[in-house]
């Protein structure tokens, strides 16, 4: 299971003590997702001979402008293991769930975010994970609360009725906010989500490096497709 | 009041808590409980937290990290957990509390989890080009950065 996070100058953290900490509590990884201002560079291979634990290098577009967001996404795509783009506007999830090239629409229930069944039919066709974000159900208190587990519960019945590919995180901005796999399924089964939804969400972001690390490789042509040994230089 | 008959009282379980936060805050039982409770009634509402009966027994903190003992219901095991996971702030300061095993007594419980730990020391130690003060735990830094900390790793600095 993966959890995902901010580091500095993004977040409080750096790379290395959010790994060594999810470590601790029994993550097999994390993935950066820092804003595209805010990116933070580190040593990868480093962290996980350190720490023993997978570290992806990610990115959280952040924009409400889809000609800016598409630009960002055409220039990130070859550069990032997993590319996000965060929700919160209708315009933007639209753009979002409609793009092949993007991996993640994240927390699309922010402010005036939303989602119907066009939006999370879409997200199935295009294979855009829409992520539930744990962040507020652990840190927010009151109206902004209510608020946002109402979106939470609303994204959990379209996802469970249209089966678009989803991801779970606790989004945490600093090592003090990451919470334990198992402790997030405390939190998940509290607010309606099964066992089961938590880690399947959390567990998807393991695939989607996978799959994109594969894509990134220089092997990799087209799915399906890849170069052999027989297309080596003599 | 005569106490109950064995068969009638509540079964508890002994959940070993670690807290960590910045070097600078301070933990007491006191503010724990309070913040526990406000977690539980916030997540559970007044019935399961009622239900869950999150008692902090004992708290030992210093320089930052430290470690509690809570007494839950048998059967409420789970939403205590959630209830614990959702304590984010102690005293105004962000911490970090993850349970790290349950025990069916407190004896067992303080034997297998609790008692750990780490020698925190100070130091000094360049990060981004600049002299920091930073608490070490280990491989564990916390980064004195213009009034707030940076959470980092001797990794960072090498």
């Amino acid at each position: 299971m993966y959890e995902t996070v901010h580091a500095t100058p993004d977040g409080q953290s750096t790379v290395s003590r959010f790994a060594a900490t999810a470590a601790a509590q029994g993550f097999d990884g994390v993935v950066v997702r820092n804003h595209q201002d805010a990116r933070t560079e580190f040593d990868a291979a480093a962290i996980r001979d350190a720490f023993g634990i997978d570290v992806v290098r990610g990115v959280e577009i952040r924009t409400d402008d889809r000609s800016r967001a598409s630009g960002y996404l055409g220039s990130f795509r070859s550069e990032y293991e997993v590319v996000m783009v965060r929700g919160g506007s209708r315009a933007i999830n639209r753009f979002a769930v409609e793009s092949d090239a993007v991996d993640v629409l994240a927390d699309p229930m922010r402010e005036d975010g939303d989602v119907n069944h066009v939006l999370a039919r879409a997200a199935r066709e295009h294979g855009v994970r829409l992520e539930f974000n744990l962040a507020p159900v652990l840190r927010a208190t009151g109206g902004r609360r209510v608020r946002a587990l109402q979106g939470l519960r609303k994204l959990r019945e379209l996802v469970e009725q249209y089966e678009p590919p989803y991801v779970v995180s606790g989004d945490p901005r600093s090592h003090l906010a990451l919470r334990a796999p198992r402790e997030l399924v405390a939190v998940g089964e509290a607010v309606g989500f099964t066992e089961e939804q938590i880690r399947t969400g959390l567990t998807e972001w393991r695939r989607l490096a996978e799959r994109n690390r594969e894509r990134l490789s220089d092997e990799f042509i087209a799915p399906g497709v890849e170069r052999g040994r027989y297309e080596e230089e003599r | 009041m005569k106490h109950l008959p064995k068969h009638l009282r509540p079964r508890w379980r002994y959940v070993a808590v670690g807290i960590e936060t910045w070097p600078d805050a301070e933990v007491t039982r006191r503010s724990f409980q309070r913040r526990l409770w406000f977690a539980a009634q916030n997540l559970l509402g007044d019935p399961g937290s009622a239900d869950a009966d999150l008692t902090v027994l004992s708290v030992s903190f210093a320089d930052g990290v430290g470690e509690a003992l809570v007494r839950v219901r048998r059967e409420h095991l789970e939403d205590a957990r959630a209830a614990i996971a959702c304590v984010h702030r102690i005293s105004r300061q962000p911490v970090r509390v993850t349970v790290r095993g349950v025990s069916g007594t407190v004896r067992a419980c303080e034997e297998k989890y609790l008692g750990r730990r780490t020698e925190v020391t100070d130091t000094s130690v360049v990060f981004e080009n600049a002299d920091r003060r930073a608490a070490a735990r280990g491989a564990l830094l916390d980064l004195r950065t213009d009034g707030s900390y940076t959470g980092a790793t001797r990794y960072d600095i090498e």
